[in-house]
């Protein structure tokens, strides 16, 4: 029992994460209706960005957060302005193949710069832990969960409350419509997928005092960003959030009860199941 | 009198200047790059008869290489069968998968169907890692090398790896001929097109998918079987990974998807940056330029190009032909 809610804890916590990496991913589909295979790398480079301001100036994650968010978002726009704007009306091939390229490109600069090597960020409450009668859970993860929370309330802030953000989601609704209404679907796009790429990278700051850097890193969270996103409903972000807690105790209990990698067979095997029943809907697009 | 024309004799020299290179020269390097380009285009052309006529994008094709490779290899260690015997069988056994693959996979469109491959791959190579008992898990498959054979596929120089890779890249080409002629290659190319209107002509697209998926699983799953016999050792990482699905794709895509030479010219084109970044850059972090590279002309060809360098190609070769003596016959 203690092991069951241990394992609980953990995956809640993991699954936070997972969480605010989806809801970007989502973000962006809703909005721009492409599936970010990219999104992974964003993560990544967000783990690289909080590692060598803590390496170069000593910073906290926490701190560096506040300068990456917006160093994320204007990177995000440039990629959409850049690129993504080019293909929004492209067939399937050149939509999922350019962020595929993508993805290569971001993987492999980091792999030149960075090299092969893990690298971690190693923060004063480091070993520092929360324990609730028997159920242990380190501060670092604590933390990140938080982090993930506050930002994952204020985005519901953003695109409830602001005209900007009520703007996307009326986009995201009917984009023939909104573009009737006379929104500028350039700015909407625009700021979706900085947003959706700032919420990447700020998962990969958060994450990065618990969870080791290396150039591949982003792979696992973008694979299970899709996971995620597809059991939540893509485009819905509440649904993203949810299915992030749920993937993250499907894979926590995966590995507190299997030996090696059965758990992300686990995962996958939920994607593969979800994909299927939800195919109906899917063919609709 | 018939004129012999350079568009009628060009192909026949091409053949014979390919047939010949190993009877010319025994350099290990050049026939290692050669042999990779068969392969990649062996790959990169079934890839093209599903995702490039077809429209269906795998991004999880190294599943059937993967297959193709421990099938034949673990058949060959562990009972002593024939690589030619373990070759037919890994492709019976990605076959299966095939069908397995299509019958939940192909009623999901693009990029969900791209992203069920992924998970079918990644399955696989994860099963293959957590079952170390049958598979010798993630520390990979040696093969043992007991000397020159035609029986167990185990050759000391190049020629004889160049003409079976030179084979299966042909073999590859004449079946994307054959499937591009038919009936199924009319059917594959009115659902990559629009799958509503192919639907609604009456045939049924998730057969003629499958179909096509038969042959491309079929021909991946052989160019396992010969990259475990040729490279003698083999790891889930690898041969099911998600970065070999990834170059399988691109092959076809930056050569020209949908065209017969599209994946022999992109094999061309990725091997001989693969070799440029080795000689001009031979750090210890090649690899990573090597890939960095790939995405750039990746994204490039997307933006630019998006039917593939086999367009700016044919240009090329039709000056040229305009170029070039006609030889009178008869």
């Amino acid at each position: 029992m203690e092991t069951f809610l241990q394992a609980i804890a953990a995956g809640i916590l993991i699954g936070g994460l997972y969480g605010l990496v989806s809801v970007g991913l989502s973000l962006i589909f809703g909005v721009l209706r492409i599936v970010n295979f990219a999104h992974g790398e964003f993560v990544m480079l967000g783990m690289y960005g909080a590692y060598v301001l803590h390496s170069a100036l000593g910073l906290d994650p926490l701190v560096s957060l506040l300068v990456l968010g917006p160093v994320f978002f204007v990177f995000g726009a440039l990629v959409q302005h850049l690129l993504l704007r080019r293909v929004l009306a492209a067939p399937d091939l050149a939509q999922i193949f350019l962020t595929v390229g993508l993805s290569i490109v971001l993987a492999n600069a980091a792999l030149l710069v960075f090299g092969a090597d893990y690298r971690s960020v190693s923060v004063p409450y480091g070993d520092a832990y929360l324990s609730v009668g028997a159920i242990i859970l380190p501060w670092t993860r604590i933390i990140a969960f938080a982090g993930a929370a506050i930002l994952a309330g204020l985005l519901t802030l953003f695109l409830s409350r602001t005209d900007l953000g009520r703007t996307m989601r009326a986009a995201a609704q009917d984009r023939e419509v909104a573009m009737l209404l006379g929104i500028d679907p350039d700015r909407v796009f625009l700021v979706a997928f900085g947003l959706g790429a700032a919420l990447a990278a700020a998962a990969g700051v958060l994450l990065v005092t618990f969870f080791p850097v290396s150039p591949t890193a982003g792979t696992q969270f973008g694979l299970i960003a899709f996971v995620v996103v597809i059991l939540g409903g893509l485009g819905s972000l509440g649904g993203a959030l949810a299915a992030g807690l749920v993937v993250g105790v499907v894979e926590s209990l995966g590995r507190f009860y299997l030996q090696g990698d059965w758990a992300l067979t686990l995962v996958f095997s939920v994607l593969l199941l979800v994909l299927n029943l939800r195919s109906g809907r899917l063919l609709v697009r | 009198m018939r004129a012999l024309t350079p568009r009628a004799y060009l192909p026949g020299l091409a053949l014979l200047l390919v047939v010949a290179i190993p009877l010319v020269t025994a350099d290990a390097v050049l026939l290692n790059i050669l042999i990779l380009i068969f392969l990649f285009a062996t790959l990169g052309g079934a890839w093209n008869i599903l995702g490039g006529y077809g429209g269906q994008l795998s991004l999880g094709h190294a599943t059937y290489f993967g297959l193709g490779a421990y099938g034949s290899t673990l058949l060959l260690v562990d009972f002593g069968i024939s690589p030619w015997l373990g070759a037919l069988a890994g492709a019976a056994a990605a076959m299966a998968l095939s069908l397995v693959l299509g019958l939940s996979c192909f009623r999901l469109r693009g990029p969900y169907f791209a992203i069920a491959t992924i998970g079918v791959a990644e399955i696989m190579r994860l099963v293959v890692i957590d079952l170390p008992d049958v598979t010798q898990g993630a520390r990979g498959v040696t093969l043992p090398f007991v000397g020159q054979s035609w029986a167990l596929l185990q050759f000391r120089g190049k020629t004889e790896y160049y003409y079976l890779a030179l084979g299966l890249m042909l073999a590859t080409v004449a079946a994307t001929v054959l499937v591009a002629r038919s009936a199924l290659g009319y059917r594959l190319r009115a659902i990559g097109q629009s799958e509503d209107a192919a639907g609604a002509l009456g045939h049924d697209p998730a057969w003629t998918k499958q179909m096509a998926n038969f042959v491309s699983a079929f021909f991946t799953a052989i160019a396992g079987t010969f990259y475990a016999q040729y490279f003698y050792y083999i790891e889930p990482n690898t041969v099911f990974g998600i970065s070999l699905s990834i170059q399988i794709a691109l092959v076809a895509i930056i050569g020209g998807v949908g065209t017969v030479w599209g994946p022999v010219l992109g094999a061309f084109i990725l091997q001989s940056v693969a070799q440029l970044t080795q000689v001009f850059l031979g750090s210890s972090r090649f690899g990573g330029l090597q890939l960095l590279v790939y995405g750039v002309l990746l994204v490039a060809v997307i933006l630019v190009q998006p039917r593939g360098v086999i367009g700016l190609a044919r240009r090329v070769y039709g000056a040229a032909c305009g170029r070039l003596p006609r030889w009178s016959r008869g």
